[in-house]
């Protein structure tokens, strides 16, 4: 196992930091209860990325709009922004809103996608090329990690003051929007910085079920932020080795992997709770 | 708060003709209203008269459509807020000492760390609502009326001249309820100013200094037996409502089948 996961090191180092910064950003998305936005945002982030794609099979890519990165930013800045500063003005539900930028975004992508020659890119797009990340993608990543990791040290407190009482957080002179948009851009930068190499189907599996592994493990917020990045650095590494091995695709593997981490850790609840 | 100290006591919040409303739809009729600097206001009315609003209107939260809310002394009115417990029934893996923390963290600032100086402060707040031992165990998995106190250290913890509850004793039990009350009425002798939203007429009838009654017509507020009689409480709620003296308490009854 040691040994694939040296050959592979550069991917296996990108998978391990994908896994670190969604299951963190993930603790948030759960207890808030806003899975379906991280949902949308990595579908949007794929539509970029198939906008991209699209443009450039036309040969109308100019300049940052041939950059799938660019394109793959701008929609889920888009996204960040429609979702965290939506009020409760609207009259449609704020989950209908989301189910619609969710179909619609994986639509457009399926469409823009399936007019690019090359084959399966819908399906790289869904599942994506973990085997594909090189020393550029991993460091990246790396960047892109550690700055998400700082800013969600730096402003714990107040991530979960305006997650969990956002009423009194605003009768406290906080501007809870302005937060809001800040925790999401911070899942925003995750998922673009990982759509590409991981696909739709990893990206948003590990934005949920590391941190929902937490919660069945961990007693504070440190702990279960501490379980879920455990879990999923674990997953990702397990799950790389397995797909190699027995010749599997990685993304799904790794999403496998981190469900049976999590049964694991539900049946672990389970014991503790009855004794 | 006596008649004579009320005559003296300078207004801290005025509604002066302010209509209330979300979307653009007033939700009530315009308010003309004063709280008073060591008031102990109760407001009651139907479901879905617009207390909550009001209290959100003057922490600022709630913009009046027409006429204003304005805070006199702002400087110096610092607010504390309690609001629904069923608000806050979210599983975060969070102590009751984490919440009453909430309570100063604009104190704390951003970028920086709760010193011990502010855990302490915290601890004064939960020793106030006689919760301190409480304070490592999951808000979670506290009672309802330990979550109730758990709220009121953290409003307690801002070091409030104004407190602000929104319906604190629903749902509990006698003693729950009474425990909150004297909590209530301890700070209230200590100082602070007290705004409550409840359902609970006879809670209001015998705790609180003033009454403010909501209804379609708008709002009556005065000495709690000049609001809450029998005719104002029957028309307002549509149904038979007595309100009598028993052992010095006031006691209000619903569906006229003890007469007066």
């Amino acid at each position: 196992m040691f040994e694939v996961l040296f050959l592979f090191r550069e991917a296996v180092l990108g998978s391990a930091l994908i896994a670190l910064g969604c299951s963190v950003v993930g603790v948030y998305v759960v207890y808030r209860r806003v899975v379906f936005v991280s949902a949308a945002l990595a579908q949007l982030s794929s539509a970029g990325v198939a906008a991209a794609l699209f443009l450039a099979s036309l040969g109308l890519g100019v300049g940052p709009v041939e950059s799938e990165l660019f394109m793959s930013s701008l929609l889920t800045l888009g996204g960040v922004l429609f979702f965290g500063l939506e009020g409760d003005s609207n009259r449609v539900p704020g989950d209908a809103r989301l189910g619609i930028a969710y179909v619609l975004a994986g639509a457009g992508a399926i469409l823009l996608v399936s007019r690019v020659a090359g084959g399966d890119a819908h399906a790289l797009l869904l599942r994506g090329n973990i085997l594909g990340i090189r020393s550029a993608e991993a460091w990246a990543l790396l960047g892109v990690v550690t700055a998400v990791l700082g800013v969600h040290y730096l402003f714990r407190k107040e991530f979960v003051f305006v997650s969990y009482d956002p009423e009194m957080a605003a009768s406290k002179g906080y501007r809870v929007r302005a937060w809001t948009v800040l925790l999401y851009l911070t899942m925003g930068a995750i998922i673009v910085a990982s759509i590409e190499s991981a696909g739709v189907l990893l990206v948003f599996s590990l934005l949920v079920l590391p941190a929902v592994t937490g919660i069945h493990l961990g007693r504070t917020l440190g702990s279960v932020t501490a379980w879920s990045a455990g879990s999923a650095v674990a997953a990702a590494l397990v799950g790389f080795a397995v797909s190699v091995e027995l010749d599997l695709p990685t993304g799904p593997a790794i999403v496998a992997t981190s469900g049976v981490f999590l049964s694991l850790a539900w049946a672990v609840a389970r014991v503790v709770q009855r004794k | 708060m006596t008649d004579r100290s009320r005559a003296a006591a300078a207004p801290l919040i005025s509604f002066r003709g302010a209509v209330l409303g979300y979307h653009g739809r007033p939700i009530l009729p315009p308010l003309d209203v004063e709280i008073l600097e060591g008031d102990f206001l109760g407001l009651v009315g139907p479901n879905g008269s617009g207390k909550t609003t009001i209290l959100r209107a003057m922490m600022g939260l709630v913009n009046p459509l027409e006429g204003s809310v304005s805070l006199n002394a702002a400087d110096r009115i610092r607010f504390g807020y309690v609001p629904q417990r069923k608000a806050l029934d979210s599983g975060w893996p969070l102590r009751a000492i984490d919440v009453v923390m909430m309570g100063l963290l604009d104190r704390v600032g951003i970028l920086r760390r709760p010193s011990g100086e502010h855990r302490q402060e915290a601890a004064r707040a939960m020793e106030a609502t006689d919760i301190l031992d409480l304070a490592e165990v999951s808000f979670d998995a506290l009672s309802g009326g330990q979550k109730q106190r758990t709220l009121i250290a953290r409003a307690l913890a801002g070091r409030p001249s104004v407190l602000l509850l929104d319906e604190p004793t629903a749902g509990m039990d006698f003693p729950s309820t009474q425990a909150i009350l004297s909590v209530l009425d301890e700070l209230h002798a200590g100082g602070i100013t007290i705004v409550m939203v409840t359902h609970q007429l006879n809670e209001v009838a015998n705790t609180t200094r003033r009454v403010g009654l909501l209804g379609p017509e708008g709002i009556h507020v005065g000495p709690n037996r000049d609001v809450l009689t029998s005719e104002r409480l029957s028309g307002l709620y549509g149904v038979p409502v007595n309100v009598v003296e028993l052992a010095g308490d006031v006691v209000i009854l619903q569906g006229g089948r003890h007469d007066v």
